[in-house]
């Protein structure tokens, strides 16, 4: 008998929950992820994975009333043929409403046009080239950074102090050349010389050239850009070995060649360089301090970009509680948007979507036995007033 | 001067440490005809072994090139009787792909065990920094490799001239069939010489962690460089792996001081010309 | 004298399996959920591989620059669209025609070479244009991609949509047309010739055929084919940078060909879907290890599949069928 009732009483309950549902199931809204997650630059993307799982472990998968779903893809490095191809697919196969990505100027290049036809907001989180923000679709919006962000601060900075004579180093590609011609200009507009200039092979197993170039030309400072991985690593390195490092000769460059990623295998001959950048482990906030602490589980440093690209992605669906999701709005939310970021304060430009954020001076010292980028000097940016 | 006589050092060396990686596959190819393209992942290995006695085991670096040398030797003997031998005969092309097939899987299962970092490697402060000679500044690092290098060569130069099994392994590389007639165990001799080989090729990869950087993407950055260095210099030809090593450093380093704006062409232009000029190499047999 | 017409007549038939393979495409196209920028992507690594299937199937002339004339053409293209002729059939045809060119240069400068040489000096040549290009951010925009590329309408009307079907269907149809010209070719006494010089050079030239001219002409047209599958993908993404003259480029195609199967024409299509399928099928599975998988795919390819998948394949269906007690002698081994 109570076997019987239990039953029924299942069924009826069971019947009213079906009868008293909402209309409407909840909505899910499809965040396309598009970065590197194989190949040489391979870290960027697993680190990145790492930093959305600590957020969502934070805040959950649910934003207002919408579900987020993630849809990952892998670039495979700058490898515009496959991007194209993948946003498409994202877009027009999986229908996503949000993407974040492609990294790499030349993806997002090649993915621009398709963006701005399928109405989608996308963020950058991993290209630095100006040009491609703003210019190239009204749907791109960027947490990254822009290379003119850190370059010129860089150069009124060394002129600051004291230099005089700048050498300029850079890898032979086109950000290497945008970084060359900015500091160029600008140290060359606060009254400064340039000593002299080097484009490197991107493929350079072989330093002991340059270094030689830098003793010939005799500078007061060295200016560094280059791309992170094998020769901020090597050329850290040759720096020392050559001497330059012991001749008190000033290294300055972007964050790039201290990244948190590769400061360790640097080791000791990163300690004393002078970076430009807008993010630090060392950063000193509540927020960040608890990122950090949290990502240590992973032994990596945060994917500040990507946190930040979330951080706007669920403030921005949220925004939309009630009704369904519309690109048009959340562009028009995100832009102008101030939000405290574990780096400092950031916006994103109402004008075309870029980032508007401080830059941080930073020198590498040991901490707590750990070799970390410490913030001495914070420049910020005029747009943001 | 001196900036003209510290470059050529530089660039000497540079070869000299290209020449330790690539020797043991330019006297595979010539004596078995066989594409070992996987090679360079020999050295790669070599590297991660001699940094991880150097970190788990404390042994220190002087140490650690034997163990890598004879580790790598170790692997390679295995690799050669299980997988390689089957292929010995087919076309260089079958080889090529086995080869290049086997170096995708060494760069992730490296990634695997050891991380998909860059490993780093601290010399010992003997090896540190750099010295006064003849009026020159030269790095410490730079003239051990130059005084491994050197000892070396002329140990694989006197095994091949002055020993029994290196006239085997001559005898083999000038005419195989001969040679398998006179009574001599090819396979044998092979296995042995691939061994030695490759550990050459650990031992250059322990010896390059410092100069070079050692990550799992190794070998998909230096196979271009071994098989230049191979064919520039003939197959089968120890000295003239040395030359080519040694002309390819200097041209690189030498090129990319004097002609910046030409940047890392040198070292194809001086392929494209020397495999023009003589496709045997410098120092191979005309075909 | 007939029977050497009947022979070359009958070597121009073609058999059920060619016609069902070129039939699957046009109907890939109507299934809803063919991923079609995945498919025209097949098909142009397909005609960039069967442009090295011609050097190295039917000449045996090894080649690790075949990605020199795929960018040459690409750029080529690139080049006629951003200063006005955005026209994309003359653009393609333009575009094989320069890397054709090229490709002329290049065979009297290899002539004579062989195997590592061979491949060392198309490496380093490969090398060069693409450090070249790479570099010169001003001429080329360099990594970042040609600026100002755009390509206007086939025909005047089908525009190049979001969903790539006039991508696909342009490219089906360029690809379809090049091969079944190709295909005339090889079937033709050129192309006996040329498998002639591959298996016995000495034996041709004591024949009077003059191998050195073919194998100029060969190496033109392998690169004028290289060159308008490279105008394919830039006219199809509306983009080109440096990648495409890469080393990579030239390694992957290689590899493609040889699990396809050299000397059939056909191999590169099946080696460039196996490839271009299980690849993506292995970076989505595993997107970190992916390589691994790829590696062991080729091991094994090698190891049991040797002279590539296209003949093992018909080398199972033909196995299956019942012998014949007497069926003619009428396929000439390729």
């Amino acid at each position: 008998m109570t076997g019987l009732i239990r039953r029924q009483a299942l069924a009826a309950l069971a019947a009213s929950a079906l009868l008293s549902a909402p209309a409407m199931a909840q909505e899910t809204v499809k965040v396309g992820l598009l970065l590197t997650y194989s190949g040489p630059s391979g870290l960027a993307g697993q680190h990145a994975d790492d930093t959305i799982k600590v957020f969502q472990q934070r805040y959950g998968s649910t934003a207002g009333d919408k579900k987020i779903e993630f849809v990952k893809r892998d670039t495979t490095g700058p490898n515009p043929e496959v991007a194209k191809r993948l946003v498409q697919e994202l877009i027009v196969r999986e229908k996503v409403q949000l993407m974040i990505g492609p990294d790499f100027t030349p993806n997002v290049l090649a993915s621009a046009p398709l963006i701005t036809e399928g109405k989608v907001p996308t963020i950058i989180a991993g290209a630095a080239t100006t040009g491609i923000i703003g210019e190239k679709s009204p749907y791109l919006m960027r947490t990254f950074f822009a290379i003119p962000q850190l370059v010129a601060p860089l150069a009124q900075y060394a002129y600051k102090t004291g230099a005089r004579k700048l050498f300029v180093l850079v890898a032979d590609y086109a950000p290497g050349h945008d970084a060359e011609n900015l500091i160029t200009k600008s140290f060359q507009a606060q009254g400064g010389t340039i000593a002299g200039n080097l484009r490197i092979p991107m493929r350079s197993p072989e330093f002991s050239s340059h270094m030689q170039r830098i003793k010939d030309a005799a500078p007061d400072a060295v200016f560094v850009f280059l791309p992170q991985g094998e020769l901020t690593v090597q050329f850290l390195k040759a720096y020392s070995d050559s001497g330059l490092k012991a001749s008190n000769l000033k290294l300055l460059g972007t964050g790039d060649i201290t990244d948190e990623m590769l400061l360790d295998v640097a080791g000791d001959t990163a300690l004393g360089v002078i970076t430009a950048g807008f993010y630090s482990t060392y950063h000193d906030s509540a927020l960040n301090k608890q990122l950090v602490a949290e990502l240590a589980a992973f032994k990596h440093a945060p994917n500040v970009p990507i946190w930040d690209a979330l951080r706007l992605i669920y403030d921005g669906v949220a925004a939309q509680k009630g009704a369904p999701f519309n690109g048009d709005k959340f562009m028009a939310f995100a832009k102008g948007r101030k939000f405290e970021s574990p780096r400092g304060p950031i916006a994103i430009s109402a004008s075309n979507g870029d980032i508007l954020q401080n830059t941080y001076i930073r020198r590498v010292e040991r901490r707590d036995g750990k070799l970390v980028n410490v913030e001495f000097e914070t420049i910020a940016d005029p747009a943001m007033r | 001067m001196s900036i003209a006589l510290t470059m050529l050092f530089n660039g000497l060396t540079y070869g000299v440490l290209l020449f330790v990686m690539a020797v043991g596959l330019s006297v595979t190819m010539g004596m078995m005809n066989f594409a070992n393209l996987a090679h360079v992942s020999l050295a790669m290995l070599g590297g991660y072994l001699a940094i991880t006695a150097m970190d788990h085991l404390g042994v220190s670096f002087l140490l650690s090139l034997p163990l890598a040398f004879l580790g790598t030797m170790a692997f390679s003997w295995v690799l050669e009787r299980l997988v390689l031998r089957h292929f010995y005969g087919t076309d260089d092309l079958t080889q090529v792909l086995l080869t290049i097939g086997l170096l995708f899987m060494s760069v992730s299962t490296v990634a695997y065990i050891w991380g998909p970092s860059f490993k780093p490697i601290t010399m010992p402060a003997s090896l540190s920094g750099q010295v006064q000679v003849m009026g020159l500044s030269l790095e410490r690092y730079r003239l051990f490799l130059l005084a491994v290098g050197i000892a070396l060569a002329l140990a694989l130069v006197f095994g091949l001239e002055r020993t029994r099994f290196g006239a085997m392994v001559r005898a083999c590389v000038d005419n195989r069939r001969a040679a398998s007639g006179c009574g001599l165990n090819i396979q044998r001799i092979f296995a042995l010489t691939f061994a030695i080989g490759g550990g050459l090729a650990g031992l250059g990869g322990a010896l390059a962690a410092n100069l070079l950087t050692i990550d799992p993407n190794f070998p998909l950055r230096y196979l271009i460089y071994m098989l230049i260095v191979v064919s520039v210099g003939g197959m089968g030809s120890v000295a003239g792996t040395l030359l080519a090593s040694v002309v390819i450093g200097i041209g690189d380093v030498v090129g990319k001081y004097y002609v910046p704006q030409a940047g890392g062409i040198m070292i194809y232009l001086v392929t494209v010309v020397i495999m023009l000029v003589r496709p045997q190499g410098l120092m191979g047999r005309a075909a | 004298m007939s029977s050497h017409r009947a022979y070359f007549a009958n070597q121009a038939r073609w058999s059920g399996w060619e016609m069902a393979f070129w039939l699957a495409w046009v109907v890939a196209f109507f299934i809803p959920q063919s991923n079609l920028a995945l498919l025209s992507q097949i098909l142009i690594w397909g005609l960039f591989a069967v442009s090295l299937d011609l050097l190295l199937g039917y000449r045996g002339l090894p080649s690790f620059g075949q990605a020199a004339f795929f960018g040459i053409g690409a750029y080529t293209a690139g080049y006629l669209s951003k200063f006005g002729w955005t026209e994309p059939i003359t653009g393609l045809l333009v575009s094989g025609a320069v890397a054709g060119v090229v490709g002329l240069m290049a065979g009297r400068v290899v002539r004579g070479l062989h195997g590592v040489a061979l491949l060392m000096v198309t490496l380093g040549l490969n090398s060069l244009l693409y450090d070249f290009v790479q570099r010169s951010t001003e001429l080329t925009g360099g990594d970042d991609g040609l600026p100002g590329v755009s390509i206007a309408p086939v025909l005047g009307i089908f525009k190049f949509d979001m969903v790539g079907r006039t991508g696909y269907l342009y490219t089906l149809a360029a690809c379809f047309l090049i091969f079944v010209l190709l295909r005339a070719l090889v079937r033709s006494p050129f192309g006996l010739a040329l498998l002639g010089a591959r298996d016995n050079p000495r034996r041709m030239q004591m024949l009077g055929a003059p191998i050195d001219r073919d194998l100029t002409l060969v190496m033109g047209l392998s690169a004028a084919v290289a060159g308008m599958a490279g105008a394919l993908l830039t006219q199809t993404t509306q983009f080109v940078a440096p990648e495409v003259l890469s080393f990579q480029r030239s390694a992957d195609v290689l590899v493609i060909l040889v699990i396809g199967g050299a000397g059939f024409l056909y191999g590169g299509f099946v080696g460039a879907l196996a490839f271009i399928f299980l690849r993506d099928l292995f970076a989505a599975l595993n997107p970190i290890y992916w390589y691994f998988w790829i590696g062991l795919m080729l091991v094994l390819t090698v190891t049991f599949f040797r002279r590539g998948l296209l003949p093992a394949l018909a080398g199972l269906w033909a196995r299956r069928r019942k012998p014949a007690v007497d069926r003619p002698a009428q396929e000439v081994a390729p």
